[in-house]
């Protein structure tokens, strides 16, 4: 879930940039829905995650610095939100939006791939281990990479075939609103 | 790595930790499918709108 949300939450980025490029609402609409698809997929990383360290570590949240890490780019991404929302004016919405975007997205370096290495953990690969904060590559066996990396592909692209419904909606919308 | 030790030891052995954690996976993709279906459900209900 938390690779298939990066990927996608770069995906938005790269729409947003392209936004800002060319004022396109087309590309607005596509940032949003990879914004929403990605927010979506941390969420249910994270309420997974929760369970899983119900039973793993006994609590379902253990203030583990990738928990909060993870937290607090979901709630950076939720302001992305709100601040769409409280907008009326589609072109300042876009390009306000946009900009925020790109900003929450280098949130992600500190909260997600920087702090976590610098803190000990109760996850895998904490501090002074190789390789990714989440996994420790070295550790996973042979038969649980064939698992992982398809279902990393596997998740991603139905993140995305969602997304793509989710556009065409909004193209619509907007067709029939006379905006596009 | 003692902290990780202890936190396993006092997690109670519950139904989820019976029979491996066959359960505890299921109920993780239960989670997912479900929150992915909501979002899809969602989508429809817009379509339909469009649809009038």
């Amino acid at each position: 879930m938390w690779f298939g949300m990066m990927i996608l939450l770069f995906v938005s980025l790269v729409y947003s940039i392209k936004y800002l490029r060319s004022s396109s609402l087309v590309h607005d609409v596509y940032a949003q829905a990879y914004a929403a698809m990605g927010l979506i997929f941390g969420v249910l990383g994270i309420i997974t995650g929760a369970l899983w360290a119900n039973f793993q570590w006994g609590s379902p949240w253990v203030g583990d610095p990738k928990q909060n890490g993870a937290a607090i780019a979901l709630l950076i991404y939720f302001a992305y939100f709100v601040l769409r929302g409280s907008l009326v004016d589609a072109e300042k919405k876009a390009r306000l939006s946009a900009v925020y975007n790109i900003f929450s997205f280098f949130m992600l370096f500190p909260t997600l791939w920087i702090l976590p290495r610098l803190t000990e953990s109760l996850h895998p690969g904490g501090q002074g281990s190789e390789g990714n904060p989440g996994i420790n590559g070295k550790d996973m066996s042979a038969n649980m990479r064939t698992v992982f990396y398809p279902a990393v592909i596997g998740w991603t692209l139905l993140g995305v075939w969602i997304t793509t419904l989710k556009i065409r909606v909004q193209m619509m919308q907007l067709k029939k609103e006379g905006i596009l | 790595m003692l902290t990780l030790l202890q936190a396993q030891q006092a997690a109670p052995q519950s139904i989820m930790l019976q029979n491996g954690k066959i359960f505890l996976v299921m109920s993780v993709v239960c989670i997912v499918l479900i929150g992915l279906f909501i979002y899809v459900a969602s989508i429809d209900k817009k379509i339909k709108q469009l649809e009038k």
